[in-house]
């Protein structure tokens, strides 16, 4: 599960380089710890490019919804998530699988609705890897 | 009396150029549009000539976070509103944009031709077509650019446009269309400016097949400038063209308030359907006298003070008896004043921009007191004696002034500009 640096920073030119067209960026502005939305602007529509684009340039399948599904993991979506908000199990799971996010953000109260302003880019680095881990011998 | 609409900005992108100052000058300098197809290769089809834009990215003007939601005919449309915004001297602010309408018309919105060869690689690997191949892993921007909305949605989000939007799809009648879709904005007191226009890019692979099967199109190849004469008897089907016009309109008191000069005032708008046959004009020409006659009626003036038409004139055998026809009806004796020429001879069609480019060519024809000439008019059919322009543009006093587009399906649409300033 734990994913090694080297890997991340691999992959990370061209992930960086793909969310810099997909954003209409500059490629310098993209930094691994960059967030999508709030950093680079990113729109609902946008994930789902980027999701295509990566499927494209690594020549991986990316279930749609597929980071949600990492963190729930063999949590019921009752015991993730209650009337949208993510319960105390899920926050752990979340903190786990994100964790190139500062764990204080995330919080008490968060909505799943709201997870996707969580990711950067480094989250896509590591979407891709898992991908590939599941698909041994592509690249 | 209500307060006339004005036109006050004005963009075009063209066969003969980008920008209006290019486009009109190469227009009544006689040139030529209509090459040989350049943007893909052609040499499989019987038709192998087309008026194509001289852009290489079309979509070079579109805001570069908007780009990728752009297509040819999106990047068509953002240059020439740009243009007219820019011309008008006015744009939207946060206190104006909800005053601001556009009205739009678009052609056949439709995968481009990469996106089609994309899609049909993904989507069928072995051949045979795998339906769920169609949604993953295919691109969903590509699905996002073909909506009917996406060149309107562009141009709203680009320029903040955030009054009304219509978009209109009438085929050849879209553009004029929609820029009668503007005036009764205006009229009806829902805004203080329109954006209004037509932008088609159909000369693709997949457009150009689709004309060739309607066989509408001139296979004239080997003399593409001469390939499409409107009104010649030897004319044998249209040229296919892509392209947009754009223009501003507001009421002549908020011009005037703010010194923006007009370049006419558009004074009518005439629709009606001919409800005959799909792609066959009616050879009376009924629905075109009625949109013709609606238009004049709204700009309270009569056959006989018209000056200038710029006709629909597609150079195809039936459009231009059946139009001809119908002037000949509608005007009677009052045929003998008139001007008439069609820039299609020059520009060839550019289908849903058709009538919004024309409508331009009208305005700068009241501006500038000259009617732009018919190019390729050597043998006039018997059939169509009309007053034509001859090769050269004439010069002379224009008051009013009226562009015709006619549409597959039967939509018919007139407008009716009238010099500024000039009462009804």
């Amino acid at each position: 599960m734990p994913i090694a640096r080297t890997d991340v920073d691999a992959v990370f030119p061209r992930v960086a380089a793909l969310i810099a067209d997909a954003l209409a960026r500059n490629p310098d502005e993209v930094r691994l710890d960059s967030r999508l939305i709030e950093d680079l602007g990113a729109e609902s529509i946008d994930f789902l490019d980027i999701v295509f684009q990566l499927e494209q340039a690594f020549g991986v399948r990316i279930p749609r919804g597929q980071i949600l599904e990492e963190a729930r993991g063999p949590l019921s979506y009752e015991e993730f998530q209650q009337d949208g908000v993510i319960t105390a199990a899920g926050l752990a799971r979340l903190r786990a699988v994100l964790d190139e996010v500062p764990a204080a953000r995330i919080a008490t109260g968060l909505r799943v609705d709201d997870v996707a302003w969580l990711f950067t880019v480094e989250t896509f680095c590591k979407v891709v890897l898992r991908a590939q881990a599941a698909e041994p011998g592509s690249g | 009396m209500a307060e006339p609409i004005w036109i006050t900005g004005l963009g075009l992108v063209t066969p003969l150029g980008v920008g209006v100052a290019p486009t009109w000058q190469a227009l009544l300098a006689g040139a030529s549009g209509i090459r040989p197809i350049g943007r893909f290769d052609a040499s499989g089809f019987a038709v192998r000539i087309g008026a194509e834009v001289p852009l290489g990215d079309a979509t070079d003007a579109v805001a570069p976070r908007l780009r990728k939601f752009a297509g040819r005919q999106h990047g068509f449309a953002t240059h020439a509103a740009a243009e007219a915004l820019r011309d008008a001297g006015v744009a939207p602010t946060d206190t104006t944009a909800p005053r601001w309408g556009c009205a739009l018309g678009c052609g056949q919105v439709t995968l481009d031709y990469d996106e089609l060869v994309a899609t049909a690689a993904a989507a069928a690997p072995q051949g045979e077509l795998q339906p769920a191949r169609l949604a993953a892993p295919c691109d969903p921007i590509a699905f996002a650019r073909q909506q009917s909305i996406a060149p309107l949605a562009l141009l709203a989000t680009q320029f903040g446009l955030r009054g009304p939007l219509r978009a209109v799809h009438t085929a050849c009648a879209s553009g004029g269309q929609a820029i009668g879709s503007g005036l009764k904005m205006l009229r009806r007191g829902e805004v203080d400016f329109v954006l209004a226009g037509g932008t088609d890019a159909m000369l693709t692979p997949i457009g150009l097949a689709g004309f060739c099967l309607l066989g509408a199109l001139s296979a004239d190849n080997d003399d593409p400038a001469r390939a499409s004469r409107p009104f010649d008897r030897t004319r044998n089907g249209f040229v296919l063209g892509e392209g947009a016009g754009m223009m501003v309109l507001e009421r002549a008191d908020t011009a005037r308030a703010r010194g923006a000069p007009p370049y006419a005032e558009l004074a009518g708008e005439g629709n009606a359907l001919s409800s005959y046959r799909i792609t066959d004009p009616h050879p009376d020409g009924r629905g075109p006298i009625q949109a013709m006659r609606r238009a004049l009626a709204d700009a309270g003036e009569s056959p006989a003070a018209v000056d200038y038409i710029n006709a629909h004139g597609t150079s195809t055998p039936m459009n231009d008896r059946s139009e001809c026809a119908a002037i000949h009806a509608l005007f009677g004796a009052a045929v003998d004043r008139l001007l008439v020429s069609s820039t299609k001879g020059q520009i060839g069609h550019l289908i849903a921009a058709a009538g919004a480019v024309e409508a331009a060519f009208c305005a700068l024809a009241l501006r500038d007191a000259v009617a732009p000439p018919n190019a390729n008019l050597h043998h006039p059919d018997p059939a169509c004696a009309l007053p034509f322009v001859g090769a050269a543009p004439q010069r002379r006093a224009l008051r009013v002034a009226l562009s015709n587009s006619f549409g597959f399906g039967g939509a018919n649409s007139s407008l009716v500009l009238r010099a500024a300033g000039a009462v009804a």
